[in-house]
């Protein structure tokens, strides 16, 4: 029986990757002209903001805490070991207390909110906004306001990332095998990572790394390691992949 | 069985939902146009993008950004007994309808009360109300603020509408307070000032 499953699922899978070129998406967005010269900006890295539960076979999300100190732990050991080797200077950015913290939380929803709004309105081209399909364009941002946060006014940039994963259940799974029976394609399991760099200038988001479905499992720390690499893939300055970062990857080039 | 069954149904649901091809069109500055399939007009002063995707039957959503960072909605004549939107649990969670005997104070509280269902809208409050003439009808303005369920993102609303002919007209703007909101509300009060039948 769990042969004839696996069977199944490594059916699904085959099924799920054929049709996927058609759903094929970009994935870095990176504002026209926009370059960073290794040593010359510092960068606040901004607490990143983790969640992660199970779905249900419905599909809804049921947060566990357990996974989620577990993920926020390792994410953290994985930038700590990353963040030295962005090419500039990025320091971990201090909490304020009391009402500057809300402001915190409320900038790294808000964050969250504008990647997402890039990935559907902007990276999956079938969907793009008319106002967003002129050539080399990629406007988007948290707004000036965004530097008057508390303990940013010596920073240049400020490095957002949002991480959110939702680990499907067993029921999940098998709606899934139906589903693509059906020839209609459903996930199982959602595994967001969104990384921004925001112009502490002008409150512009310069660079974005942003995913519905990345890699590693960020409940062990090997698996964090990696979704931290994918997170900062490509990142603006980045000594070893400099060369690659100013090459065909960006989404205003289409 | 019956839970292969109830798979198959739900798959069956999926594939009766799945999106027909999107085509997010383009709204141009200066031109009249009709909306939410309804005799309503309005007269953009900015370019817009109409979604595909309607809240409801004849509803529609113009953003600039996405939807979730502005949104500017329009109901086109929302007939008695119906909700504003598509219903999301009609058995467990109704939508409250629409009565052609509403008052205007009615319209904030209908919204109200539909945001909390079908838009998770855990904190809902309805800050200011006002009367006022909407396209040469007794209408009403009201002001909002929410978060969705799990989010601490503040939203602020700015809606007006009246009830005319017993259907429910009514358009709605609203974005995140942090910097979205400003950044679209005169273009938004732009259309909303220039409705028409």
């Amino acid at each position: 029986m769990i042969t004839l499953c696996r069977a199944t699922l490594v059916a699904l899978m085959l099924a799920v990757s054929a049709i996927a070129p058609a759903y094929a998406q970009e994935k870095t967005g990176l504002k026209p002209g926009f370059v960073l010269a290794p040593g010359t900006a510092r960068i606040v890295l901004m607490r990143p903001s983790i969640r992660v539960g199970a779905q249900s076979t419905g599909g809804m999300y049921e947060p566990n805490a357990d996974w989620t100190d577990q993920a926020k732990e390792n994410i953290a050991t994985a930038l700590a070991k990353a963040q030295t080797g962005l090419g500039n200077s990025v320091v971990g950015y201090v909490e304020p207390v009391g009402a500057g913290s809300a402001k915190v939380a409320e900038y790294q929803e808000l964050f969250g909110a504008v990647a997402s709004s890039v990935i559907e309105y902007q990276f999956f081209k079938g969907n793009r906004l008319p106002t967003k399909k002129r050539k080399d364009q990629f406007e988007w941002g948290l707004g000036p306001d965004v530097r008057t946060l508390p303990g940013l006014e010596a920073a240049d940039y400020a490095l957002f990332i949002t991480t959110e994963d939702h680990f499907g259940s067993t029921g999940r799974k098998v709606l899934q095998v139906f589903a693509a029976m059906a020839r209609v394609p459903i996930t199982a399991g959602v595994h967001k990572g969104f990384a921004g760099l925001v112009d502490l200038r002008t409150g512009e988001l310069v660079w974005l790394n942003a995913d519905m479905q990345m890699g590693g499992d960020v409940r062990d720390a090997e698996g964090a390691d990696k979704r931290v690499r994918q997170l900062l893939e490509g990142f603006p300055g980045k000594p070893v992949e400099a060369p690659i970062a100013a090459a065909p990857a960006i989404a205003s080039a289409h | 069985m019956s839970k292969k069954l109830a798979l198959l149904a739900a798959v069956a649901t999926l594939a009766c939902a799945a999106p027909v091809a999107a085509g997010n069109k383009l709204i141009p500055a200066g031109q009249r146009i009709a909306v939410a399939k309804s005799a309503m007009t309005v007269q953009p002063g900015a370019e817009w993008n109409k979604l595909s995707e309607r809240p409801g039957r004849n509803a529609e959503t113009w953003t600039q950004d996405g939807d979730e960072l502005n949104d500017l909605s329009f109901y086109g004549g929302i007939e008695s007994g119906r909700p504003l939107f598509r219903e999301v649990d009609k058995k467990n969670k109704p939508l409250p309808k629409v009565s052609a005997t509403m008052l205007i104070t009615d319209i904030p509280v209908l919204l109200e009360n539909s945001y909390r269902i079908a838009r998770d809208a855990s904190s809902m409050a309805i800050d200011t109300i006002a009367p006022i003439q909407f396209a040469g009808n007794k209408g009403v303005r009201f002001t909002y603020t929410f978060s969705k369920q799990n989010e601490t993102l503040q939203r602020r609303g700015e809606a007006r509408g009246a009830v005319i002919g017993g259907k429910l007209y009514l358009v709605t703007y609203e974005a995140p307070s942090l910097y979205y909101y400003d950044r679209s509300v005169a273009a938004a009060r732009v259309v909303a000032d220039s409705v028409r039948f």
